[in-house]
């Protein structure tokens, strides 16, 4: 499954040695695998569906005219979830021989440069979003893509450039000049004003 | 005939009408294949221009965004596997690994015929029967039947997409709980509002509207694949699909003939019925299309089966949702709605009077929508010729424009920050989520059909004075129940005896 061509991506990734892909060759020959995973899963549900039921204590209001009122669904539905979890439980730990896909992403043996960018693609989106109320989407925005592209193992700077600019470029074409859709502009002293002037550029002779 | 050749006369002879057509076919394509924006937000955007305009134009226009949007979005499910729209989730499933496989060509090419067949079909059904039709499907489909019906199609198509049939379970149980967010349907009464757990509390006037199924759409299929593919960058195991042009032969259409022929009757029914339309339909004729394909066991691998009974369900349930537009004067979706929104800006009401008092009107939009689903073959065409290449562009500098898309489209649909919060986390519990095996267009089918199921399931009970056995005293809810409930049953003996969940339903 591997990319073959590694020392010439035409999107300037550079090189890098690759992990091996774990087969789940624990279950080959019909050995049950380690119920970990199932466990992990049926406990996660669980919370999941005690957590949702619970929280129907804030509602559970009579309604005059229908017996089963404002909980009675959403807890049936969270029993459900319930007895779903258990019930996939059950079957994994004496019926199923597949490997848990939980279990194989808890025992995979990967470098800490993967770690690292598996977790920063996970929380650029995160923190991006967090700054977009402060300093505004047209502030951020190019940020955002560059710092997308450098984890996504782009090094080539023409790409990098490139990319970044065409995104936004046509980002503010199409949204801000042609259908004047409104994004945010930040609260932040100076940003408020660089978004504006970003928005009234866009629409310059528009 | 007479009436549909005046139609099409009318449209045709007049330049103005005849641009429109055409920027309403070209629009509801290139708006329906963008990931993160759709029809429904051309729809926004040009709602306000409608009322300048002749309300025959205005009502044609939004006519042929709809049949054209529902085909647009079939391009990003098939080449990202992001669908343009709820109802072409089902064509990711085939469509997506069609691409892997270097069948982008193929796959499009299926799409493209199949929309514009199911489209025909459902027009010409359209025009043939919407008085029949629509008073049929109002006498016979009460709050029972509707709720009965959603039941069918989610214990038919549960496991669709899924590891497991357990797996397939939760993420619709997923999707139902995620869609009783909001107020409930009977007494309105804020539920999940307000909360607290481990001394964290949260009181949010967002939560009392419910979460929107837009920013879930856009978080469980564009941002978890922009994840999954960036992991699978990161792990060094991408690998870029093929770009091909090839399109389906003659044979290979003459194959699915009855695939055709049955997703066109399944789209078409589900489309007349309210709220429920082209989603269900979508999911309930891929499900049937494996049941009785002799490739059953290519499903979800590139089986050209299932972009074809997916595609041709949706589209055949655009002409059918006009349906109880145009005849009862009740919208079903969020653009017959708009278009509801359009005659009553001209202040006119749809309904049985309409075709009395605009007869012209209704004729030029069966006729706009007739052949809009026909230039669908020609401009799709085209498409399949030239979209295709975006598989050139390596992945990498896509997903940035595919992330900000689909931000400005969470952004826009309410002006609310909040939405992108949820379409993000939507993102990253989608893509763990699909990682384990669970299914994405299980828990977006629970959440889109949830709230209709609830009110159903609530009225049928006050109608029924809480009577569960009533269900079975009404025929067309009794066999829908147990259908439903064989499907189930049979689906869970099957899982216990080992035997692949997909071939236990259709056992």
């Amino acid at each position: 499954m591997a990319r073959s061509d590694h020392s010439s991506s035409p999107d300037g990734s550079p090189a890098s040695p690759r992990e091996p892909v774990p087969d789940g060759s624990a279950a080959a020959g019909g050995r049950r695998p380690r119920p970990t995973g199932a466990l992990v899963e049926w406990a996660i549900w669980l919370a999941v569906a005690f957590f949702f039921y619970a929280q129907t204590g804030r509602f559970d209001q009579e309604i005059a005219t229908y017996r089963f009122g404002a909980t009675g669904w959403p807890r049936t539905l969270a029993i459900c979830v319930g007895l779903g979890a258990t019930g996939q439980m059950l079957y994994r730990l004496f019926r199923d021989t597949t490997p848990s896909p939980v279990a194989e992403a808890i025992a995979e043996d990967v470098s800490a440069w993967t770690w690292a960018q598996r977790l920063g693609i996970l929380s650029l989106p995160i923190v991006w979003l967090w700054t977009i109320p402060y300093v505004g989407f047209y502030v951020s925005t190019p940020f955002f893509v560059l710092a997308l592209l450098l984890i996504l193992e782009v090094r080539s700077l023409r790409a990098l450039i490139g990319v970044t600019f065409v995104v936004y470029a046509l980002v503010l074409l199409i949204f801000t000049r042609f259908f004047y859709v409104g994004l945010p502009t930040g609260q932040l002293d100076g940003f408020y004003e660089a978004n504006n002037w970003i928005i009234a550029t866009a629409r310059w002779g528009g | 005939m007479e009436n549909f050749l005046t139609g099409t006369a009318t449209l045709f002879s007049d330049p103005h009408s005849i641009m429109i057509f055409a920027f309403g076919l070209i629009g509801g394509m290139l708006f329906g294949a963008i990931p993160g924006v759709n029809m429904l937000t051309l729809g926004a955007v040009l709602l306000p221009f409608t009322i300048t305009m002749d309300p025959t134009d205005a009502v044609m226009l939004f006519s042929v965004i709809y049949c054209a949007g529902v085909f647009g979005g079939a391009i990003t499910a098939i080449l990202f596997n992001i669908p343009g729209a709820p109802e072409n989730a089902p064509t990711c499933f085939d469509g997506y690994p069609m691409t892997v496989n270097g069948q982008a060509g193929k796959a499009i090419g299926a799409a493209v015929t199949c929309s514009a067949f199911g489209g025909v079909c459902s027009a010409i059904l359209m025009m043939t029967a919407t008085g029949i039709v629509a008073s049929w499907a109002i006498r016979a489909f009460g709050p029972p039947e509707i709720f009965a019906l959603i039941f069918f199609g989610l214990a038919v198509s549960a496991s669709i997409g899924a590891a497991s049939l357990w797996k397939g379970w939760l993420s619709v149980f997923t999707g139902l709980m995620i869609a009783t967010i909001g107020t409930d349907p009977v007494g309105g009464i804020p539920r999940f509002n307000e909360g607290s757990v481990l001394g964290l509390s949260w009181d949010s006037y967002y939560l009392s509207a419910g979460i929107h199924f837009i920013p879930m759409i856009l978080g469980f299929f564009a941002v978890s694949e922009v994840i999954a593919q960036a992991m699978s960058i990161a792990k060094g195991t991408r690998e870029r699909p093929k770009a091909s042009l090839e399109f389906p032969s003659a044979a290979e259409f003459w194959r699915v003939r009855w695939t055709m022929l049955r997703s066109v009757l399944i789209g078409f029914f589900s489309g007349v019925l309210p709220g429920i339309g082209a989603t269900l339909a979508a999911f309930l004729s891929y499900s049937q299309a494996q049941r009785w394909s002799k490739n059953r066991r290519n499903f979800g691998k590139g089986e050209l089966e299932g972009v074809v009974a997916s595609e041709t369900a949706n589209n055949a349930a655009t002409g059918a949702a006009m349906i109880p537009l145009l005849a009862l004067g009740l919208p079903g979706g969020a653009l017959t709605a708009m278009i509801m929104g359009i005659f009553q800006i001209h202040g006119m009401e749809p309904g049985p009077l309409i075709f009395i008092n605009s007869g012209d009107l209704v004729w030029v939009t069966f006729a706009a929508m007739f052949w809009a689903n026909l230039a669908i073959i020609f401009l799709g065409w085209l498409q399949t010729k030239t979209v295709v290449h975006i598989l050139r562009v390596p992945f990498r500098w896509l997903a940035p424009g595919i992330l900000l898309l689909a931000t400005i489209g969470a952004y826009a649909l309410r002006n609310l920050i909040v939405d992108v919060w949820v379409m993000f986390l939507a993102g990253i519990i989608g893509y763990f989520l699909r990682t384990t095996g669970y299914s994405a267009a299980g828990i977006v089918l629970g959440l889109i059909l949830g709230e209709i199921g609830e009110a159903a399931f609530a009225k049928s009970m006050q109608l029924m004075d809480y009577s569960f056995l009533a269900f079975f005293q009404r025929p067309i809810c009794a066999v829908l129940l147990i259908l439903g409930m064989f499907a189930i049953v049979t689906s869970i003996i099957g899982e216990i005896r080992g035997t692949a969940p997909q071939k236990a339903l259709m056992d």
